[in-house]
């Protein structure tokens, strides 16, 4: 097995210590204890595993992860909300902050609840999205796992406002590891949206450990955000996995901007036909950050649609990694697959491995993708600088107009203006665009 | 008044030179065209007054309203007043044509001392440029130049130059690539500019712009250095026999000498 060997935290006593969500339930218990068996048989992965080569565990394993909170840390939701008015879940260091949110009013038809009040009906869709013989976090994440997000929509049911997750890591506990499962069912014909934060002190240097789990019934419709704007010295290890049935969409855009280290496994699987997926993807990373997303759409029946658009901003020392594979599976005729990954590079110190994959055993299909790597443009620069805007300001502004095609998509137009002046302040020397 | 002093003015790219002894000195209010082959150093003129990277200047200076405008970066000679409409203006996917002229006129306005304009006085004051130059609205919401066709490229260079009132403005090849709707639409947009303060340099290779819009003084700029200058008469002359001549000409010697 090719493990990371030498991690600093005992892993496995924390998952038969108090720190994790004890149920009296069956399914529960079984993969607990099926989690615990795999994770001692194969820890984290190491360097050699083909989807964790350029990037290294190491540090992560070097890190003493403290699992018990001393002190509840306080967030202020003012500061991280994206849209005013929603249905709304906050979890500060591990715990839900029930005063923070605001699921007491909720429309017939949905549910949202603490992982932890929702474990019997949860567990009937627990780990059916996710394979945790895969090498990663899953089995880890799923031996773990003390809190999350359960979000249920009842057939032919449209939600009236996104449900809003936040999560915060507030620092007053060092070194404190996350582990989340948000567990998240579409009935038939159903429509929602949901956005998940991920915000933290800037002190926080911890672990996010996180499972997105979203089962889409029969036409059932997801539009679903990740904002991840995490402290930069915080470890961040995401999966956001979806079944998708007969004519389901799920439209997943994924923003990284925090952590020093970050790893997203993104997965789609479209079991019925007509179903369709949308990976949008921005990644902007400054300093020694090191961002990783690994997508992977299966079409498994025919007439299936996906369309991915990942694109990164890179500056100073960081590097980012992005691997998006396709596969389109023997039976999957008329699959039509787009994917593109393009970066832009804003100093000679960053590095960027790209590679789009596409794994096709049908013979009549439409796919393509491309990768691209640039810098800015010089004649846009001269352009902008001789109508009177000084180089920083034009380098941001271009900037942003590179990362914009990907805040575009975004359909909701309050998370969209919410989510640009987050961008803008990430900027290089940030702001410049207002 | 002098506007802007070219003094013997050599420059180089990749230590290839190519501007060999400018000298030229253009009054306020005053129209000057510049023509001259391929080749001739044009466009280097055109980038080294307004500072593109990548020149070297070897000898000689620049006065721009009593300034050493060689030392300023680009963005100070715009915001000083230097005006430069580019031969191929570059498409910009993700800047909305609002956004770059209120980010332009803003730091104009901000170098002038004044207020930033909010934002229904800077709609009424754009949309009325925009008649100027006979172009839709639409186009201010669109990505700068992307999927603009030649002329409407062209226009949207002028309307740049309307709103932000230059002093100095340099035309680089204006007429290239315009059919005549779009050269009489976009000469009437620079001749309503024209007036007793502002001064335009004017670089084309053919005559026909200078039959819609008439200047004051025209040169000829040859391998790097004007080689003769006259009257509107000069272009028409240079449109009958072409370029070839001026080579030969005695009095492009002299006159290319430095002064």
């Amino acid at each position: 097995m090719k493990v990371l060997k030498d991690i600093h935290t005992d892993f496995s006593a924390v998952a038969n210590s108090r720190d994790v969500m004890v149920a009296d339930n069956a399914r529960w218990k079984t993969l607990r204890e099926q989690a615990q068996h795999q994770f001692g048989r194969m820890g984290l992965p190491g360097r050699k595993e083909e989807d964790w080569k350029y990037t290294s565990l190491w540090q992560l394993g070097q890190e003493q992860f403290v699992h018990q909170v001393s002190q509840p840390g306080h967030a202020d939701i003012h500061e991280l909300k994206l849209v005013e008015d929603a249905y709304r879940l906050v979890i500060v260091d591990g715990r839900v902050d029930l005063t923070a949110s605001s699921i007491n009013e909720l429309p017939s038809g949905l549910t949202v609840t603490p992982l932890s009040q929702s474990i019997d009906r949860a567990s009937e869709f627990l780990n059916q999205q996710i394979n945790m013989e895969k090498p990663g976090f899953n089995a880890l994440n799923t031996m773990l796992m003390n809190e999350g997000i359960f979000v249920e929509v009842a057939e032919n049911t449209k939600i009236d406002k996104p449900i809003e997750l936040i999560v915060v890591n507030s620092g007053h506990t060092l070194h404190y590891a996350m582990h989340l499962r948000h567990v998240i069912v579409l009935g038939k014909n159903s429509q929602a949206t949901l956005i998940e934060v991920y915000a933290g002190n800037e002190k926080a240097n911890g672990l996010t450990d996180v499972v997105t789990e979203a089962n889409l019934a029969e036409k059932a419709e997801l539009f679903h955000y990740k904002l991840q704007r995490e402290s930069l010295d915080h470890f961040h290890v995401a999966t956001m996995a979806a079944t998708q049935a007969t004519d389901s969409k799920w439209h997943n855009t994924n923003i990284s901007l925090g952590g020093k280290l970050a790893r997203n496994d993104v997965h789609s699987q479209l079991l019925g036909e007509q179903s369709h997926v949308t990976l949008n993807g921005l990644y902007l990373v400054t300093g020694e950050q090191h961002v990783d997303n690994h997508t992977r759409i299966d079409h498994s029946v025919p007439n299936t649609t996906s369309e991915e658009v990942y694109k990164g901003v890179l500056d100073e020392q960081s590097h980012a990694v992005f691997n998006g594979k396709v596969i389109v599976h023997k039976d999957a005729q008329k699959t039509d697959a787009n994917q593109s990954n393009r970066n832009l590079l804003l100093s000679r110190g960053c590095e960027i491995d790209t590679k789009p994959e596409m794994e096709i055993y049908a013979d009549d299909v439409k796919c393509g993708h491309g990768s691209a790597v640039g810098q800015i443009n010089e004649d846009q620069l001269f352009f902008l600088r001789s109508r009177g805007l000084d180089a920083v300001s034009a380098r941001s502004l271009l900037t942003f107009a590179f990362a914009v095609e990907v805040i575009d998509r975004i359909a909701n137009q309050e998370l969209k203006q919410s989510i640009t002046r987050v961008i803008e302040k990430r900027l290089p020397k940030g702001g410049a665009h207002e | 008044m002098k506007m802007l002093e070219i003094k013997n003015l050599h420059a180089s790219i990749e230590g290839k030179e190519i501007l060999r002894g400018i000298n030229l000195t253009v009054n306020e209010g005053e129209v000057h065209a510049i023509m001259g082959p391929n080749g001739a150093g044009k466009s280097t003129l055109s980038n080294v007054l307004t500072g593109r990277e990548g020149y070297e200047i070897t000898q000689g200076e620049v006065i721009y309203k009593g300034e050493n405008l060689l030392e300023l970066e680009p963005e100070e000679r715009a915001r000083r007043g230097v005006f430069l409409a580019f031969q191929y203006p570059v498409e910009i996917p993700g800047v909305s044509n609002i956004y770059l002229l209120k980010a332009a006129l803003n730091a104009i306005r901000k170098h002038q001392g004044l207020d930033e304009l909010d934002a229904i006085d800077f709609l009424t004051l754009v949309r009325s440029k925009m008649q100027l130059v006979k172009m839709d609205e639409q186009f201010l919401h669109r990505s700068v130049n992307e999927g603009f066709s030649g002329g409407e490229k062209k226009r949207n260079e002028i309307l740049q130059m309307a709103l932000l009132e230059p002093q100095l403005a340099i035309m680089d090849e204006t007429d290239s690539g315009l059919d005549i709707d779009a050269l009489k639409t976009v000469s009437e947009g620079v001749n309503a500019l024209r007036s007793p303060e502002r001064s335009f340099v004017m670089i084309t290779h053919y005559q026909r712009l200078l039959d819609y819009i008439v200047p004051d003084f025209v040169h000829v700029l040859s391998e790097g250095r004007i080689v003769k200058s006259g009257d509107k008469e000069l272009a028409k002359e240079l449109e009958k026999s072409g370029y070839s001549w001026v080579h030969d000409s005695p009095e492009a010697e002299a006159e290319g000498q430095p002064a």
